[in-house]
């Protein structure tokens, strides 16, 4: 609590508040408070060094990153990010093999890219794994959009036996269950 | 009889986990392994590590971009996420990592215990054809 005190101003404001609002202006209570006034104006050559520094940070090539730099850091951000879901191929007494869910579903957007009239949207795959008899199964849920005027049957047809081919060829495991919903047309 | 001293090394799990890093890319078909936060950290250097906590990291257990290693009872036990070329099929890449990376642990005289592989992305390699 005393900390807190230290923090705020005789009239009850806090001095955070105050910086928070620097770039804005005056409330109707700074208006009419003398120690908001003072503190904000005392505040204003500090708040004027820090975009100064800010400025200056920006155009100092040594404050720049470097391109490698840049790359680890979005190299380490893809990899964070098909950490977040993880599907059970393999279960062993040597040890599990999964694969992440992206993994599986860029393959399948692959598989999707090479059929004409065919847009991916969204790729959900659950897995049933049977530990006893070492199998597993997937159950592939895509959403598609698919061009106007094309045979749509026929074409899905013709993306689900493309990804049955794509997932034993790619993962080493049967496709499973393909459920494709067509969700959308779009205009060629 | 030599008089020569041998040079020995104590097998700890940095030691696992570098084998079991170096096995792996050894392996056909892997491209690469995934980085790490704590992997990224350590290439900028000591000071960016200093007040980063991994709570895993008190068991004794190492960490590095892609692996982490662990020893108990003289049992070891590994777990890789790796990247695998799409020219191959990812699941024989994965069983073929394990096998190396057992046979591999067998070669320090420690146990292998599990050996826990996570395809993290599959890609083509420059050289490879996408099927």
């Amino acid at each position: 609590m005393a900390l807190e005190d230290t923090r705020r101003l005789g009239c009850g404001r806090s001095i955070d508040q105050i910086w928070a609002g620097m770039d804005q202006p005056p409330t109707s209570h700074e208006e009419d408070c003398e120690l908001c006034q003072a503190a904000k104006a005392r505040m204003q050559k500090i708040k004027e060094a820090t975009v100064a520094l800010r400025e200056s940070d920006l155009h100092n090539p040594e404050m720049t990153l470097p391109a490698e730099r840049t790359n680890s850091i979005m190299a380490l951000a893809r990899a964070e990010a098909r950490r977040s879901k993880r599907l059970v191929l393999r279960g062993t007494e040597y040890g599990t093999v999964e694969i992440s869910e992206q993994a599986l579903s860029s393959l399948i957007r692959l598989a999707a890219a090479a059929i004409p009239g065919i847009h991916s949207r969204r790729c959900r795959i659950e897995v049933q794994s049977d530990a006893e008899m070492g199998s597993t199964h997937l159950t592939i849920n895509l959403r598609v959009a698919t061009a106007s005027g094309i045979d749509i049957p026929a074409t899905v047809e013709g993306l689900r036996q493309k990804i049955n081919k794509a997932i034993p060829a790619g993962v080493g495991i049967d496709a499973g269950t393909v459920n494709i919903t067509v969700e959308d047309l779009y205009d060629v | 009889m030599s008089e020569q001293n041998l040079q020995g090394s104590l097998i700890n799990s940095e030691l696992i986990a570098s084998l079991a890093a170096r096995t792996a890319l050894e392996t056909p078909g892997v491209l690469r392994l995934e980085p790490t936060i704590k992997g990224f950290l350590a290439s900028l250097g000591p000071a960016a590590l200093a007040n980063f906590h991994i709570s895993g990291s008190q068991d004794g257990s190492y960490r590095h971009d892609g692996v982490v290693a662990r020893i108990n009872d003289g049992t070891a036990t590994v777990h890789l996420d790796i990247a695998t070329d799409i020219a191959y099929t990812a699941l024989s890449v994965a069983e073929s990592v394990q096998e190396r990376v057992r046979e591999n642990i067998c070669h320090t005289g420690l146990n292998p215990g599990p050996v826990h592989v996570h395809i993290l992305t599959i890609e083509a390699s420059p050289g490879s054809i996408p099927r």
